[in-house]
């Protein structure tokens, strides 16, 4: 009950939030350096079709008008067309985002499998060999280029030792593509029992997700080491080593309560996966909304980035969202 | 207690400013550093190729050499030379200049921003009418904007925008505001309760002449030490964007979009191409990162020996 009475007030908080957010995205039609509707509307765009831009927009009337008119749109699910691959910006998305949430989840879930343990580990045996190594790892990772790390993967791993695919998407181009269920391919490919297309899938995967587990693992793993750090360190701890407990209860109940801040710091790792995803996308032609979004930027669609950028910022909120919503589940101290 | 209206530790700044005293006790800090002196070793160098790089390189950094193209590194081509017959070593270090101008002025300007809507909102968070919307409203927005995916933020506005040194600089100075706001405000929040605020306000200063004659030069520390690991920050940032095509056009040497020529030819065996502009993208970002740790430890007294 107290759940809810919570988790209904920070929906009730979410809505303000979402507004915000969309003005902002709004305005950025604002930037463009001359007439929306002629921008907008693309590179060979008939007279008719710019004034069709022109009217959707709501570019005659005054501005809050057009963001009423706007945000109208948005949630009928109306994003405008892409010029580019002249389909519904909507229909691009639908196609595109499940590729996207296939390497942003696997990668979020490895890490936190891989980081947790790893932080734990460091924290308990502070200053020994694995934690320095560790300490140079995590001061590396925060320098290095993601998109850069990705291609050196693909020298070593494709080009010189030819053990995975190279750069080309998220399938072998000669096997069919498993039926559409999830979208995700990997997943479908296990649903529908179709082995060889699930080897392929998985096989493409591994470079792109190596490559954003490395550079995003560290925020995890030094989050973790320094909370379980913290707590075994605290007066309760030192209860319980008094009272004779073993090491691994000890370490059980650090973790426990070290359990809140390691919440937290995953999303914000989702929040920089969904920029390292888009630079990862790029680098190994993935297909995804990432992808998609780089596209755009280059080829000066702009609805489509507009409608990107407005499902970053949501997918954002969302993952903090429920972020808090864990944290009140494993942090009783929490009060409404 | 009778003392308590001008403790003289409480007049002394955050920042470390004055004296000789304080050179030479930063001199023997950095000594016991490796790493500090790493970092300070590469942003010196950065700053020196920024100005000099072009001129110090072999070869002109945007010169295509015909019949030259994609030569691995050897005696004459230090690096290699790409696709086009560039040479990668001499544009390798011509780049800081573009890199660095980018980093450094949207960085200044952030911190510009963010301190100014820092002290603002730290100064005036509690406080009654104007101010107090003032502080809420400059939180709100900072919220706002940080809900944005940094990359996918400045990504959009380069692209509405369009490309371009300027687009990139004003973008990433955008985004960055909000954290040298916060960690103004943090500080203005402990420099407005010290005896000496109140004195200024005694002495007869309006509320707007404390905030900014008082308590700011005394909360500027956190944000000082945010410069430097904010333009290593920004160098990346920077790249990323030119790497996809949203920054510096293409022949202008630039990390980035070195990085985004020899892509391709990674996959075909030519490494050396991406190689190199990405472990000087990293080494100067990692160098500039240290040099931001060793001087917040710095200006952590528990920390300085």
């Amino acid at each position: 009950m107290r759940f809810l009475r919570y988790a209904a007030r920070r929906l009730l908080f979410l809505i303000p939030q979402l507004l915000a957010i969309s003005v902002i995205v709004f305005f950025l039609v604002r930037l463009l350096p001359g007439d929306p509707a002629y921008l907008m509307a693309g590179q060979f765009a008939t007279k008719e079709r710019i004034e069709e831009v022109r009217a959707t927009m709501g570019l005659d009337k005054p501005l809050h008008e057009q963001y009423a008119l706007y945000l109208r749109n948005v949630l009928r699910g109306d994003f405008g067309m892409s010029w580019r691959t002249s389909q519904p910006v909507i229909t691009d998305i639908k196609q595109r985002l499940p590729a996207t949430i296939e390497l942003v989840l696997l990668t979020g879930l490895i890490s936190l499998v891989l980081g947790v343990p790893i932080g734990a580990y460091t924290a308990v045996k502070r200053g020994g060999v694995v934690d320095r190594a560790l300490f140079v790892y995590s001061m590396l990772a925060g320098s290095i280029p993601d998109f850069w790390l990705g291609l050196i993967l693909i020298f070593v791993f494709f080009s010189l030792l030819g053990w995975l695919p190279g750069p080309i998407g998220q399938l072998d181009p000669i096997i069919e593509p498993p039926p559409r269920i999830t979208g995700m391919i990997a997943l479908d490919a296990l649903i529908s029992g179709r082995w060889d297309a699930f080897r392929s899938a998985f096989e493409h995967l591994v470079l792109p997700v190596a490559t954003l587990i490395l550079v995003y693992m560290t925020l995890i793993i030094k989050n973790t080491r320094s909370a379980v750090d913290e707590t075994l360190k605290s007066d309760f701890v030192d209860h319980a080593r008094a009272l004779g407990l073993s090491r691994l209860t000890l370490l059980r109940y650090a973790l426990r309560n070290a359990l809140p801040p390691v919440v937290t710091v995953v999303g914000i790792v989702f929040w920089f996966l969904l920029g390292g995803a888009v630079l990862v996308e790029k680098v190994f032609a993935w297909g995804g909304l990432g992808q998609y979004a780089v596209e755009s930027v280059v080829s000066s669609d702009y609805a489509p980035l507009q409608a990107f950028v407005l499902l970053a910022a949501v997918f954002t909120l969302v993952v903090f969202l429920l972020v808090d919503l864990a944290y009140f589940v494993i942090d009783p101290r929490i009060k409404t | 207690m009778t003392t308590q209206l001008l403790p003289d530790t409480d007049m002394r700044p955050a920042w470390p400013t004055r004296g000789r005293g304080e050179f030479r006790s930063f001199l023997a800090f950095a000594r016991g550093r490796p790493g500090f002196l790493l970092g300070l070793v590469i942003v010196a160098i950065t700053i020196f190729l920024a100005f000099f790089g072009p001129m110090v390189a072999p070869y002109p950094p945007e010169r295509a050499i015909p019949g030259a193209g994609l030569l691995p590194p050897s005696a004459e081509h230090a690096m290699g030379t790409d696709v086009s017959g560039m040479d990668v070593f001499s544009r390798v270090i011509s780049a800081p200049r573009i890199d660095l101008t980018i980093a450094l002025s949207a960085t200044v300007i952030a911190f510009v921003g963010g301190v100014f809507l820092g002290v603002v909102s730290g100064f005036y968070a509690g406080s009654r009418g104007i101010g107090r919307v003032a502080s809420e409203a400059i939180m709100r927005g900072a919220d706002i904007v940080q809900a944005f995916p940094v990359f996918i933020f400045a990504l959009a506005l380069v692209g509405f925008r369009g490309p371009g040194t300027e687009n990139v600089i004003a973008a990433l100075a955008f985004l960055n505001i909000p954290y040298f706001l916060r960690v103004t405000r943090g500080a203005v929040f402990q420099v407005r309760e010290r005896p000496f605020v109140e004195a200024a306000r005694c002495a007869g200063n309006t509320e707007r002449g404390v905030a900014f004659a008082h308590v700011m030069p005394n909360a500027l520390g956190p944000a000082l030490a945010n410069i430097s690991p904010g333009i290593g920050f920004a160098i990346l940032l920077s790249a990323a964007l030119s790497f996809v095509g949203a920054g510096v056009p293409k022949p202008t040497p630039e990390w980035g979009s070195m990085i985004s020529i020899g892509a391709p030819n990674m996959m075909t065996g030519q490494w050396w191409t991406a190689l190199f502009p990405g472990l000087a993208l990293g080494v100067t970002v990692l160098g500039y990162a240290l040099v931001g740790d060793g001087i917040q430890d710095f200006m952590d007294p528990t920390k300085r020996r």
